[in-house]
């Protein structure tokens, strides 16, 4: 056929969307932290990918809000139109579910999953529509804000002061088979903002410059990758539920664990180890809350808690520093947030002072916890049992900003003068409160009070009559020195608190976006492998040194990745990677075993068992080393992730492997004994009768037996590639391989059994070559071959054709056949699936495309099938094999 | 050949082989000699060389490309091998050995005739002159060294005539991939099947009339090329 007729030939990616879709339809759900993000414009442009690549796409409902970018994007695309829907007066227009529904598309894009629809509509929400859409099973692709979710709403209003009408269950997120998270920075959005890129409604006007303040928009994009990191562990949960783990999920326990600098910390940890251990392995977080407001903590304060933390860390624990000003506000928005069911604190022996200003944290627990218990540890020692040695080079130049402050009022006292000259009545105080306020901006909390003090000194002692003394004359001048001093102290107060949340929330989002980039790469990972690759460059970048992992072999550990170059491991090194993965502690550099030695090497703990060992080339502090221990955290779930799921797939292999083995036996008593009892028959017949026949007769006899044979041939050898499939036996010998050469000794082999069929060939001129195994290959297209003989009739045409489409060798078998139904279509490649009336000579065992998928897949090539094709008629299976490069053959 | 009915030894442990083999040899006008064993097939070929031999890859008391090694020593007549359809390795082992041809088990008798002709014509030819062959509208001299196409000079590169040079000499007789590189690109290349494929691509699209349904030069899948000599 020539190529003119069929200008586009499907994508076999699309195709194999289509086919990996069972039943119920796949959902997609494009989520963003907050409006203007980008995901409906993404939403659509990955739509119009799909159709590009030959998808059956629908646009359901979009809402463009006119801008231009996104209404570019509906050009040429098919859109269903809206419904009218009348209500008190007003018509409005609503996505038309039961003209989607009765339209069947293989995808139907739906914007905003968290609409409300029309009353009189049939579902009040949309996400119920997607709901129906999905058990027709079309695929449906939508969007998302996070804020949008039931779960969050009250998390939201605490954070931007807006609550969300229009909301969707969390469990309507947690069906979807693929969220993808459309994140840009919040100053990028808010730059959009700026440039009227982001639509909002008239009334939203005035509660969007609140909602778009950068501090929301991260704790709301930082809620967005929570989801994201949820769906993974939702996951893992599933892949363990499948492996048949009965296990530690029991009852949804979370723990957390808040500890302080103080003595107790360990202790706490400890008890939160325990708890966990009485609750069947209940996932348990130990947090400490960082209070931007109380400035710093001492060095043996700071000691103590990253001790705890990584106790913490090494009893399976996870952990977190939240931050907050408000420490039980801060507590239980966690708690509440993560499901969190036992929260456990410590009692310490405080002295009565300090507990006079602040309210004790533990009865403000118990007043405000709801709907988790409360554990309360007493402290059993005061005495702390390490005491931290000053760490040296810790906190370089404390006093920097001190003497800053100095000079700052210093500056003040030198323009108080100066004006003092020019002027009489100038208002002096202000100019010095300005350097209190400097020095706040500029250092933060401490410096800011350092300057008023010494501000409310230089003022009264320069400036206040009598100068030169502390003394004040004037009894107004007593006033305006008091209010003087309060003002400075209060603004010091004030605008130091406003630099160190500041700098507090750019820290964190830096972090969020650093452990973004990681949970994303660690989550597509799908082999340990790959998992353990993406661990060791991300442990390197994160601490600017050399990183690798090791994964469990045989008994034994071996390296599994290294970067950013191969490394080599000396005896000793291999002793402290052992001792990592045997006890479960951390060896090596900067530990308690075998510290002299260069690397540190940490065990990868998941959440059943350790899942490796990582090396990492350098010792650590402070924020570094946090980072560094929450990658190996993330690392080591991904890796038990990438296990669970070869574990689930070989567990899966064996299901099908019982079911193979009776669809087995039914084929071979059929499929075998047919031809035999032909041949036995026909022979019989020649030695009993032979003398008695006449020529025709007895070499139509002869034929028979031929043929039989040979179709039992046929069969022997579906059944020996299908073992060998089956039982891992195929070794491929890939070599470059002309695939027009393939396709010509394939259809050389089917040859006689074409019969009135005629067989078009459409090869260009110029194909690459690419590498497989030309057997298997042949093997493959001759079984396809042999499929469209058997399911077209005699006069059609099959058509080979094979050519090149982006990296891609494609090799297309069509028949003019009846056509595979829809329905039927996913299941062609499955064994032993076999169609009615076909016709008697090309029946086979139903072996034949499970085994050509078979052996495409093993060469790392993928095949998929098309139909109708032509009028309702027509079948088209195509395979697609990638092209390597050629060293290129200089010869000549 | 009507008064000498040349001898061919079938070398096979099956005696169903051997049961329809004899009788179809016979009808074609050869003497079938039967050994069930690879010693007892090697002392045939030594006591009496026949014209042919056919010889079963798997065999009970010897390795079949030992057995092929053994008889190479001291017999150079054509060897053709039966070997199973998905062994595509030993087969190959097996003709870079020095077998002459290869047929699939199962096969029917037609073909193994056919294939013996070939190696039969093809070691009485390699004795005698350099061949000139015409094959459709092809004409190929290789003492002059010139192809012409439907009477018109087709113009080849030294590398193409090599090649093309090496097949029609094999007078339709299988040449692996290794051969065929050994020969026109040396040894340092046996491994280069990429450069086989580009120049028989090439050579393709001079000589046949449709290179999709190639005459002149056939493919053996996984194998070797063979010259469409018949």
């Amino acid at each position: 056929m020539p190529a003119e007729e069929e200008p586009r030939r499907p994508d076999p990616e699309a195709l194999l969307a289509a086919a990996n879709k069972a039943g119920r339809g796949r959902l997609k759900v494009f989520l963003g932290m907050a409006p203007g993000v980008g995901k409906t414009y993404e939403m659509l442009r990955a739509g119009r990918r799909r159709k590009a690549e030959g998808g059956d796409v629908l646009i359901g409902v979009v809402e463009t809000h006119g801008r231009r970018e996104t209404e570019s994007l509906l050009r040429g695309m098919e859109l269903l139109p809206r419904r009218p829907i009348e209500y008190k007066g007003h018509v409005l227009e609503e996505f038309d579910l039961d003209a989607a529904l009765a339209r069947k598309p293989g995808l139907l894009l739906v914007d905003e999953y968290a609409h409300s629809n029309a009353p009189g509509s049939r579902h009040p929400k949309r996400w119920q529509d997607v709901e129906e859409l999905l058990d027709a099973g079309i695929d449906v692709w939508t969007t998302l804000n996070v804020q949008h979710l039931e779960s969050l709403v009250e998390v939201v209003l605490r954070i931007t002061g807006v609550r969300q009408r229009e909301t969707v269950p969390d469990s309507a997120l947690s069906r979807a088979d693929d969220i993808e998270l459309v994140d840009i920075t919040p100053d990028e959005l808010r730059q959009r903002l700026a440039e009227g890129k982001v639509y909002l409604a008239e009334t939203a006007q005035r509660a969007a410059e609140h909602f778009f303040k950068p501090e929301n928009l991260t704790a709301l994009r930082e809620l967005a990758l929570r989801r994201m990191a949820l769906t993974v562990d939702d996951q893992l949960v599933a892949a363990m539920r499948e492996r048949g783990v009965a296990g530690p999920w029991a009852a949804g326990e979370r723990i957390l664990v808040l500890i302080s600098g103080d003595g107790t910390a360990g202790a706490l940890v400890r008890a939160g180890r325990r708890l966990s251990d009485m609750m069947m392995d209940a996932p348990w977080t130990v947090a400490h809350i960082d209070q931007p407001g109380r400035g710093a903590a001492g060095a043996q304060s700071t000691g103590r808690l990253n001790e705890a933390l990584k106790l913490a860390e090494q009893l399976g624990g996870a952990t977190v520093v939240l931050t907050g000003d408000d420490l039980v506000g801060t507590i239980l928005d966690y708690a509440v947030h993560n499901n969190v069911t036992q929260i456990v604190v410590g009692k310490s022996h405080q002295p009565r002072w300090k507990t006079l200003f602040r309210r004790a944290l533990t009865p403000a627990l118990i007043e405000r916890t709801a709907g988790a218990a409360l554990h309360i540890v007493t402290e059993t020692s005061a005495q702390p049992l390490v005491r931290a040695a000053p760490a040296p080079g810790r906190r370089p130049l404390w006093w920097r900003g001190h003497l800053a402050s100095v000079g700052f009022v210093a500056v003040a006292g030198l323009l108080a003068h100066l004006t003092d000259r020019l002027s009489d009545d100038a208002n002096l105080s202000m100019i010095f409160m300005l350097s209190v306020l400097a020095s706040g901006l500029a250092f933060g909390f401490g410096p800011a009070i350092t300057a008023a003090a010494l501000a409310a000194f230089v003022y009264n002692f320069f400036f206040l009559p009598p100068q030169l003394t502390l003394w004040i004359g004037h009894p107004t001048d007593v006033l305006t020195f008091l209010v003087f001093f309060a003002v400075a102290m209060t603004t010091g107060w004030l605008t130091g608190r406003v630099r160190d949340q500041a700098r507090e929330t750019a820290r964190r989002a830096s972090a969020v976006t650093a452990l973004l980039a990681v949970s994303r790469r660690l989550s597509i990972a799908a082999t340990r492998e790959d998992a353990a690759k993406a661990l060791a460059e991300h442990l390197a970048a994160a601490s600017s040194a050399k990183a690798a992992v090791f994964l469990p072999k045989d008994g034994d550990i071996a390296l599994a990745a290294a970067a950013p170059t191969e490394e080599a491991f000396s005896t000793a090194d291999m002793m402290a990677a052992r001792w990592a993965w045997e006890r479960g502690e951390a060896a090596g550099a900067g530990t308690g075993t075998l510290p002299n030695l260069a690397w540190t090497f940490h065990p990868l703990q998941g959440v059943k068992a350790r899942s490796g060992v990582a090396a990492v080339e350098a010792t650590l502090g402070g924020e570094g080393e946090r980072f560094v221990l929450a990658l190996l955290d993330q690392g080591a779930v991904a890796l038990e992730r990438a296990e669970f799921a070869a574990d689930a797939a070989d567990a899966e292999a064996l299901r099908r492997s019982d079911r193979l083995r009776t669809a087995l036996l039914n084929s071979v008593s059929h499929d075998l004994r047919t031809p035999l009892s032909t041949v036995l028959g026909s022979a019989t017949t020649l030695i009993d009768y032979g003398a008695t026949l006449g020529a025709k007769v007895r070499r139509d006899l002869l034929e028979s037996i031929r043929e039989e044979a040979e179709r039992l041939n046929r069969y022997v050898g579906d059944l020996l590639d299908m073992s060998r499939l089956e039982g891992g036996a195929l070794t491929t010998r890939r070599e470059w391989t002309d695939v027009r050469e393939v396709l010509g000794a394939a259809t050389a082999r089917v040859g006689r059994r074409l019969g009135e069929r005629r067989l078009v060939r459409d090869f260009p001129d110029q194909l690459s070559l690419v590498k497989v195994d030309p057997g298997l290959l042949e093997q493959a297209l001759v079984n396809i071959l042999e499929n469209a003989v058997a399911y077209s009739p005699d006069g059609s045409a099959i058509e080979t054709a094979t050519y090149e489409d982006r990296g891609n060798v494609v090799i297309s078998v069509e028949d003019e056949g009846r056509g595979i139904p829809t329905h039927e279509l996913e299941r062609v490649f499955e064994k032993f699936r076999r169609m009615e009336e076909s016709s008697d000579r090309g029946k086979g065992a139903g072996l034949g495309l499970a085994i050509a998928k078979g052996f495409v897949e093993a060469m790392g090539g993928r095949i998929a099938a098309a139909s109708p094709i032509h009028d309702g008629k027509g079948t088209r299976i195509l395979i697609s094999l990638r092209k390597e490069t050629a060293t290129a053959p200089g010869l000549l | 050949m009507s008064a000498h009915r040349p001898r061919i030894l079938v070398i096979d442990d099956e005696p169903q082989i051997h049961r329809f083999l004899s009788p179809a040899l016979d009808a074609a006008g050869y003497e079938p000699v039967r050994a069930d064993t690879a010693t007892e097939g090697l002392r045939e070929i030594a006591r009496r060389p026949p014209e042919a031999v056919v010889l079963d890859l798997g065999l009970p008391d010897m390795d079949g490309k030992q057995a092929l090694t053994q008889a190479r020593a001291f017999y150079a007549g054509p060897i053709v091998i039966l070997s199973a359809r998905d062994r595509e390795l030993e087969k190959i082992e097996a003709l870079d050995l020095g077998a002459d041809d290869y047929v699939e088990k199962p096969f029917g008798v037609g073909e193994l005739l056919a294939r013996l002709r070939v190696a039969m014509r093809h070691h009485i030819r390699s004795e005698g002159a350099a061949p000139v062959v015409d094959l459709g509208d092809l004409h190929i001299d290789l003492v002059k060294r010139h192809v012409l196409k439907a009477g018109e000079p087709v113009r080849l590169s030294p590398k193409e005539y090599d090649l093309l040079a090496q097949l029609v000499t094999s007078g339709g007789k299988v040449m692996t991939h290794r051969q065929l590189l050994t020969a026109v690109w040396g040894p340092a290349h046996a491994e280069d099947v990429q450069y086989l494929r580009v120049f028989v691509g090439q050579l393709r699209q001079k000589l046949e009339d449709d290179p999709a349904r190639p005459r002149a030069i056939l493919t053996e899948l996984g194998v070797g090329y063979r010259f469409g000599d018949g």
